[in-house]
This record gives structure tokens, C-alpha cells and sequence, in this order.
């Protein structure tokens, strides 16, 4: 069971970065060439507004996912990192917690400044998606990698 | 709760998710050998998990000032705040984790 959890949190993830990478990367103010659409061009060419609720939806969902599995990292997975003397391990993932927990307060702010009409607060929509965005790569990088550290470190 | 409340609420939850992991302000603990929730410290009965009851407190308190604060103020606010306040969060959460990595 806890197998089926951890991939269906893992496939939740997938589908929230690329959603939230398409959303930061249309946000930048980036220009581009005059006649030419490069592949960055058609990755930032989306209906960003459109990317808002999924992401809360897709956001919330996986976190909750990570909540259920954490019990399983408490007990078995982080005394071994103790045990492998890997207090580097341990902090990265306590900032993985920290960061989704913030994450999940920033939401209701995030969905307001992308709700249409959207609004001249352009700053701050960027800005809190770019957040979001760090957040959740922060949160697929170290899920992980600490998923995969027995087989990664020597 | 409805528009710049949401705002007030972003500002407030990720200082308070802070303050509640600093001071250990949990509204609950998991003991996830027992599964077991407890109000309070309970000894004996294995390791705690704390983060879903720091969650709690932010969310509870976040909620209760989002809804104090008089609509026209949160109107007012300005917008940078919903991402500096918690953009300062997030930095003042990194440097007390350098302790993992000394």
C-alpha cells in the first residue's frame, strides 16, 4: 500500500512541476525573436491563468500524499539517515516540510492574483508563482533523492 | 472566506507556521509508532510528528486574523506584502537550518 502511495505521490508531483514550470516560465518578461517561436517560446505560450486552480488542486493533493507517507519516513527512513550519520539528508527534508507547509499558506494568495480580470498586480502574481515553483522543485528534488539515496550514496 | 482576505491570510499563516515550529506551539502531536494523536507531550510511546500540528496552529490562527481584519484594510494592503513577508519567511527558515549542515 505504501508502494502505491508513494508512486501515486510521485506521478502528483510530475504533473504539478510541469504545470507550475509552464506557469513561472510564461510569467518571465523575456522577449523573444522577431518571426522565430524557439522551444522555450512554445513552453512559456500557455494559457497561464488557466494553470491556477489545477496547481492548488495538484498542489494540495500531493502534499496531502506526502503527509500520509511521512509517518513511514519518521519511522524507518530517517533513523536509518541517523544511523548513515546523514544529518545533511535530514536537513534538506526538514526544509522540503518547512517549505511545503509555507507552500500550502501561500495558496489561497496565489489563486486570488491569478483569478481573472488579472489585475495590475503583475509583481506579485510572478512573484508567488516563482516561490511556488522553487517550493515544489525543492519538494520533487528531495523526495527524490532521498528515495533513491541508498542507491546513490557509496 | 473571499478576496483580499486570502491575502491576509498568505501574509500571517507562514509567520506563524515559524513561530509555531520555533516555539513548539503544535496544535497536536502523531505518534506514528502508536498511531496515536495526543494535545500534548505524551512519553513513552515512540517518535512524534510535529509538522501536521504546526500546520494546524498556522492555518487556525491565519484564519482567525484574515477574518478580524476589517475588509477595507485588507483591501488596502499592498500587494508586494503577500510575497515579501513570506519570501522573508523562507530565508529566515533556511539560515536556522544551516544547523543540518555544519
Amino acid at each position: 500500500m505504501i508502494v502505491v502511495l508513494l508512486i501515486l505521490h510521485g506521478l502528483l508531483a510530475v504533473g504539478l512541476l510541469g504545470a507550475i514550470t509552464h506557469q513561472a516560465l510564461s510569467v518571465l518578461p523575456l522577449a523573444s525573436a522577431k518571426g522565430q517561436r524557439t522551444f522555450i517560446d512554445r513552453f512559456r505560450g500557455v494559457n497561464a491563468p488557466a494553470y491556477a486552480t489545477p496547481i492548488v488542486v495538484l498542489f494540495v493533493i500531493t502534499a496531502i500524499g506526502g503527509a500520509l507517507l511521512y509517518p513511514q519516513y519518521r519511522i524507518d527512513v530517517r533513523p536509518a539517515l541517523e544511523d548513515m550519520q546523514n544529518a545533511a539528508a535530514n536537513g534538506v527534508f526538514e526544509i522540503k516540510e518547512h517549505l511545503i507547509a509555507i507552500g500550502l499558506g501561500l495558496l489561497p494568495a496565489y489563486w486570488y492574483f491569478w483569478q481573472p480580470p488579472l489585475t495590475a498586480d503583475a509583481s506579485a502574481r510572478r512573484a508567488l508563482t516563482w516561490l511556488l515553483a522553487f517550493f515544489v522543485w525543492w519538494g520533487f528534488i528531495v523526495g527524490h533523492v532521498l528515495n533513491n539515496i541508498r542507491g546513490l550514496l557509496p | 472566506m473571499k478576496g483580499p482576505r486570502l491575502k491576509i491570510f498568505s501574509i500571517v499563516f507562514g509567520v506563524i507556521y515559524v513561530a509555531a515550529f520555533y516555539f513548539d506551539l503544535a496544535l497536536f502531536r502523531y505518534y506514528p509508532a502508536a498511531r496515536e494523536f495526543h494535545w500534548t507531550r505524551t512519553d513513552g510511546i515512540g517518535v512524534v510528528i510535529l509538522w501536521y500540528g504546526w500546520i494546524a496552529t498556522a492555518a487556525l490562527a491565519s484564519a482567525a486574523i484574515a477574518f478580524a481584519v476589517p475588509r477595507k484594510m485588507a483591501e488596502r494592503l499592498w500587494p508586494g506584502w503577500a510575497w515579501i513577508i513570506p519570501t522573508a519567511v523562507v530565508v529566515v527558515t533556511l539560515i536556522y537550518e544551516r544547523r543540518w549542515f555544519v
